[in-house]
């Protein structure tokens, strides 16, 4: 994968100061002979580096949900959605402390290789009005990868 | 020895009922109450002692629950005060008290004139007793079910180890070889994304069987367990474990093991959850027939007296249970801001062998 080609460091960082999220992070898919699992590469607004440690398998974590369905993920209210078991099945949100997120595959072809991360650490501040806007802005292109559009 | 035989029976016999702390009362023919001292009076509520001092006939029946027979817990059924034998009875009888709702007492009943038909009813309080017994029992109980627990879990595992993996990988074996017999274009494709989803599954199926025990445990001792645990910590938290070994590969009874190795898992799990650290220590080490296992982290820390806790608060009771299950103690040190330790020293009598 030609993932250096762009600086993605940079990239979440912008988009962190650009729409004003708490947290903004960025998961990539590694290769089949890694069993394609999943590791947090960049992360903007970050807390600890404890993501860059953790290996998620394909259903597990936010991005691993992602990766398996193809779809986004919106979280607007956690205390509501998914508090039980925080820790063991979304550490990064947990460490995070993030309290409303929403997340969106990546795509290279039919594919999904990456997972794109914002989020707040309070309640009701990530809303479907504005995960939609955080979707369309992108216009399908993220680096170098597509962002379908999708019901959200 | 002549002043002792001085002393007038009458006059301790009625010491006792007037200042003893247990409850008496005399009855007569018809249960109708003769006589009761002031420790049984302050037994009951005004309402029933009224009924008593007039004198009305099983009017003790407005206080009593009934007693406990081989049965049931309270039953009126062969009620013993209306039996007429000359033998003493003890039972077990709940009473409606006047300030400790219902409370269990010990009774003891007797005729103590039978010219007169005069019985006497003595109540003795229960409740510390059963109590003591109470925390007896649920001792007992959970370490059986701790016991239990963990022979199910390392059946369940042995058995997902054994033979189901082992079936899973025989096909998958057998999936292997047939990619190499002349297959192409679709065919291989597909056979190819089985041979994905199946490898898949057996890497699933042996993270269960690990994470329901590890059969390194049983076969390799607690230093092989504990570094694949902490592996699998680092990757699935994030927070990396340093581990410091003294114990150059000795084993322990399987005892022993399973209890350290389940303290440290929920040890560590406590710092993960809590701690809000990036690194966690862990020491083992051997001691004057002693094992210890220290889980330190230098972290937020907590006031290890305060009574509410942020999670279930079962993890700690769990340990600390466990420790003693195998003779051991559990300490916990924290102080908020420079972290918490978890101290866990077993005794390892002597049955550590060597290995190799």
């Amino acid at each position: 994968m030609d993932l250096y080609e762009h600086d993605y460091e940079a990239t979440v960082h912008a988009v962190r100061d650009q729409y004003g999220f708490d947290f903004v992070s960025l998961a990539f898919v590694q290769s089949a002979a890694d069993d394609f699992v999943l590791t947090w590469q960049f992360a903007a607004g970050n807390l600890t580096n404890r993501y860059k440690k953790v290996i998620l398998r394909s259903g597990k974590g936010i991005a691993g949900i992602v990766f398996k369905t193809g779809k986004p993920v919106l979280v607007t209210k956690l205390s509501k959605e998914m508090e039980q078991n925080l820790l063991l099945n979304y550490p990064i949100v947990a460490y995070e402390r993030l309290r409303s997120l929403g997340a969106l595959p990546l795509y290279k072809g039919d594919h999904v290789c990456g997972v794109l991360m914002a989020g707040y650490r309070t309640e009701n501040t990530m809303t479907k009005e504005k995960f939609e806007h955080f979707h369309q802005s992108f216009a399908g292109q993220f680096g170098a990868f597509t962002i379908k559009e999708m019901e959200l | 020895m002549t002043s002792r035989l001085k002393i007038n029976i009458h006059d301790l016999a009625e010491k006792l009922y007037t200042n003893g702390c247990e409850a008496i009362l005399f009855f007569d023919t018809n249960n109708v109450i003769l006589a009761m001292n002031s420790a049984a009076e302050r037994l009951f509520d005004e309402q029933t002692l009224q009924k008593l001092r007039v004198g009305i006939p099983h009017s003790f029946c407005l206080a009593c629950k009934g007693y406990t027979s081989e049965e049931e817990l309270m039953t009126c059924l062969n009620c013993n005060l209306k039996k007429v034998t000359n033998e003493a009875t003890t039972f077990q009888v709940f009473l409606q008290t006047r300030d400790r709702g219902v409370t269990p007492f010990i009774a003891s009943y007797q005729m103590i004139d039978s010219s007169a038909d005069v019985r006497a009813l003595q109540l003795f309080d229960l409740t510390s007793q059963l109590t003591t017994q109470e925390v007896h029992h649920r001792n007992t109980m959970m370490k059986r079910t701790i016991e239990a627990q963990e022979d199910e879990r390392k059946r369940i595992s042995r058995e997902l180890h054994d033979s189901v993996a082992q079936e899973l990988l025989s096909s998958l074996v057998d999936l292997r070889v047939l990619k190499y017999m002349n297959v192409e274009g679709e065919v291989l494709t597909k056979i190819q994304q089985m041979e994905g989803s199946l490898s898949r599954l057996l890497d699933n199926i042996r993270n269960l069987a690990v994470e329901l025990r590890p059969s390194s445990l049983d076969d390799l001792g607690l230093e092989a367990a504990f570094r694949t645990h902490f592996k699998w910590i680092e990757k699935n938290y994030g927070i990396s474990v340093r581990f410091f070994s003294h114990i150059q590969g000795v084993r322990f009874s399987s005892e022993i093991e399973t209890v350290a190795y389940r303290i440290c898992q929920e040890a560590l799990l406590n710092a993960i959850k809590y701690a809000d650290v990036d690194e966690i220590e862990v020491h083992l080490k051997e001691n004057n027939r002693m094992l210890d296992l220290y889980v330190i982290d230098r972290g937020v820390g907590f006031d290890v007296d305060a009574c509410e806790s942020k999670g279930t608060g079962l993890g700690i009771y769990g340990m600390r249970e466990r420790a003693e299950l195998a003779g051991g103690k559990l300490s916990i040190s924290s102080e908020a801001g420079a972290g918490t330790t978890v101290h866990v020293q077993i005794p390892i009598g002597t049955r550590a062998t060597k290995k190799r």
